[in-house]
């Protein structure tokens, strides 16, 4: 690839959006709305073309070169040129350096395409808000941030574009800040990200401290090339390679999780996701489900070289994912909020890319985030219109009979749904049969992992399905409901032309259980990611493929037997398993625990700190020097005429002085 | 010492000679606030060549912070003379002597 070309074309990804934050920003709310409505959304799909022309340029060259990194300019560099008697040497530098690589570029189409499609639907969506220049301020400002996260090459620019993609998310979670549960989500958000981002810091701390070059000398470096050059096996680190990868590389792979865990809202950093559904719906389609929290994702996948060296902590980070995709899947049986059942439906979604990346299987977790990008954009949406014609109503008991007035959102939405319960001919049904049939493969030891996964099916599409049931069958059971119309056509066609893709992406990758193979997505991302280890046998393939399909349509009569028919009483589950039901309902109790344990003891803390600690030691103590000073300045006073001058003067006479009686000793 | 080195530390010396002076004779606060950041410029351009002298990178990180503070040391000085004459004082400092009180 050109490099002069991707430069440019990087530079434009990067600085389109970039412009529309600051156009949007800087006018405040003096730009009239009809304008920013067309630079919002421009900036973003003119980065989408400048991402696909990058995209095309890289088809074009043999998979073996498809990987090309840029410098926009030196920074922090502390090499020396040779001159003045001293020898060349090469020192740190902190570049701003872009890598573009199948990886980055899969994930740069899915941040503008999507992002592209969302701004248009906020164009919608938003039109009544007094804030809309404020709103897409802070989305371009996010899609800026989100790729320059990925695209960084160096450890530096990634952990900027970490912070900020946390800026942006706190910004728009607290959007309508006159809220006040709006304004306490988006701190908790903040908080949770900064944990996190303590977490990454110190894993990026680690590997610059750490990581040796092939002569066993340090190398001191953040170019994540470098690094991840130097992490293959036989990866020198302080302490070398035990069986279990030695202690070093351990940490940092359970530091790097500790960042990813807190993006991708993983236990035990996930209570912010479905708090964060306080803000406007399109964000929560943008930040909540199709972007950030796949960052989380995204930086196991490459830093895959690190986890491959680290089987303790790829081991725990699989364990989690599929902890949090089981937990997040009961929570959503029993949530009325419809954003918040399909947000704990990203967590559990998300929770299985995670345990896909944590076995090893790379292609088959970003195969799932690509497929989840689009159908859970589409959820997103169409419950955004939805609760636009509900008038902000989001509990699913005020809506019912919607399917008969909302004719097209009632579709999209359904489609949604099945590319989310894994039906056959929808996305998501290939792209969560490839991830638990390699989760399947490349776990060994712990196939019950697997199995909990497959659980995680009938989950999936009870709860989902619950929601379509509910909402959209029946009768209306509120006034709203009753006098809904469906959304405006800006608003409709970016749900249509996300229910299209959910419905067609997954042909770019059949491959499993000896179907005739299609793999042009994993064979895309090979050159970064490298092919599994092992695949699953036919025979085990083919039942897995079976069984999870099986329990996918099983959740599926499930809804039809207890919301459809009625043959299944409704309050079975309450009735005989209060504590199941109660454990769901008030999401195993974490927001509670938390309270207990982290918030209460310290705001007590702080509270004995200002009632005691500071009148009593503090002031004591200071009153005392204050006192004292006021006595020795007494004596000091005839110097203090007032005039600046005077102060100068004695202030340069006492330098030289000094300067003098300095000079002296030296000499 | 070679090359252009001795040149930027005159240079240097000079520089922060003006603002000295400046400093001291001069009445008006916001030419006096100038000197003050002429001489710190100075004593940058001092810190960045000895950096590049002794090939280490503590001088320019030095100057580096040298910048922020002046920046942040301009933002409270302006405010500081803006309150003076918004409190109905003229901008001499030959008048100005309420900081005694």
């Amino acid at each position: 690839m050109n490099p002069t070309l991707i430069l440019v074309l990087s530079a434009i990804v990067l600085g389109l959006p970039t412009a529309g934050f600051a156009v949007s920003a800087i006018s405040a709310g003096r730009l009239p709305h009809r304008l920013v409505a067309w630079t919002g959304p421009g900036v973003i799909l003119g980065a989408f073309v400048a991402t696909l022309i990058i995209f095309v340029a890289m088809l074009q060259q043999p998979a073996s070169s498809r990987g090309i990194t840029v410098v926009f300019w030196h920074w922090l560099n502390t090499s020396v040129a040779s001159g003045h008697g001293v020898a060349a040497q090469t020192g740190f530098n902190a570049n701003f350096s872009i890598r573009i690589d199948p990886l980055s570029v899969l994930m740069m189409l899915v941040i503008t395409g999507i992002g592209g499609l969302i701004h248009v639907y906020s164009v919608g969506y938003m039109a009544e808000d007094p804030g809309f220049n404020r709103f897409f301020a802070y989305m371009n400002i996010f899609i800026t941030s989100m790729l320059l996260l990925v695209m960084s090459n160096t450890l530096v620019f990634l952990v900027i574009g970490w912070a900020m993609v946390a800026f942006a998310s706190y910004a728009l979670i607290a959007f309508w800040y006159e809220r006040r549960s709006a304004v306490v989500a988006g701190r908790k958000a903040f908080v949770t990200q900064v944990i996190g981002d303590v977490g990454l810091y110190l894993g990026a701390f680690l590997i610059f401290l750490n990581l040796r070059g092939a002569h066993g000398q340090l190398l001191h470096t953040v170019n994540m090339q470098t690094i991840f050059a130097n992490v293959g096996p036989g990866a020198h680190f302080h302490d070398g390679l035990g069986p279990l990868g030695g202690g070093m590389v351990t940490a940092i792979g359970i530091l790097l999780f500790l960042g990813a865990a807190a993006k991708s809202a993983q236990w035990p950093l996930h209570t912010w996701l479905p708090d964060a559904m306080e803000g406007p719906t399109p964000v929560s389609a943008l930040i909540h489900a199709a972007t950030m929290v796949t960052a989380g994702v995204y930086l196991v996948a490459r830093f895959h070289p690190i986890y491959q060296q680290a089987p303790v902590a790829a081991g725990l980070v699989a364990f989690i994912g599929i902890g949090t995709a089981m937990m997040a899947g009961i929570i959503g049986c029993t949530q009325y909020d419809i954003k918040r059942v399909i947000a704990y439906s990203t967590m559990s979604q998300i929770g299985l890319m995670i345990f896909a990346v944590g076995v090893g299987a790379y292609s088959a977790g970003m195969f799932q985030f690509f497929t989840h990008a689009c159908f859970k954009a589409l959820l997103f949406l169409a419950a955004g219109n939805v609760i636009h014609a509900l008038h902000d109503d989001q509990d699913i008991r005020l809506m019912g009979g919607l399917s008969k007035r909302m004719k097209a959102t009632f579709v999209a939405f359904t489609v949604g749904s099945l590319a989310l319960a894994g039906i056959p001919i929808f996305a998501g049904f290939f792209s969560k049969e490839e991830l638990l049939g390699s989760g399947l493969a490349l776990g060994p030891a712990v196939p019950w992992l697997w199995v909990v996964g497959v659980l995680v099916n009938v989950l999936t599409s009870f709860y989902i399905f619950r929601v379509v049931w509910i909402a959209f069958r029946g009768e209306p059971r509120s006034e709203h409901a009753e006098h809904a119309h469906e959304a405006p056509l800006l608003m409709l066609l970016p749900v249509l032309v996300l229910a299209g893709l959910a419905t067609v992406v997954g042909f770019l990758n059949v491959d499993f259980a000896g179907f005739a193979p299609i793999t042009l997505f994993s064979a895309f991302l090979k050159p970064v990611l490298g092919v599994p280890a092992a695949t699953a046998s036919d025979t085990a393939g083919a039942l897995a493929l079976l069984a999870g399909f099986l329990l996918s349509v099983g959740g599926i009569v499930l809804v039809w037997a207890v919301y459809g028919r009625g043959l299944i009483s409704r309050e079975l589950v309450p009735n005989h398993l209060p504590w199941l039901y109660q454990l769901s309902f008030r999401k195993f109790y974490w927001d509670e625990i938390y309270d207990v344990a982290l918030v209460r003891p310290t705001v007590s803390l702080a509270t004995v700190i200002r009632r005691v600690i500071e009148p009593e030691v503090m002031d004591g103590a200071l009153g005392g020097i204050r006192d004292s000073i006021a006595a020795l300045a007494d004596d000091f006073r005839t110097f203090q005429t007032g005039f600046l001058k005077d102060y100068a003067t004695w202030f340069f006479f006492f330098a030289v002085v000094g300067l003098v009686i300095l000079g002296l000793r030296l000499s | 010492m070679t090359g252009l080195f001795p040149g930027f530390l005159i240079l240097s010396a000079a520089m922060f000679s003006v603002g000295a002076v400046g400093v001291l004779v001069r009445r008006n606060p916001l030419v006096v606030f100038m000197s003050i950041e002429l001489m710190l410029n100075a004593a940058n351009l001092a810190l960045i060549t000895y950096a590049r002298y002794t090939h280490t990178m503590a001088g320019q990180v030095f100057a580096l912070i040298v910048i922020a503070v002046a920046a942040s040391e301009v933002v409270v000085g302006l405010a500081l003379i803006t309150g003076v004459y918004r409190s109905g004082h003229k901008l001499n400092l030959d008048e100005l002597s309420e900081m005694s009180e």
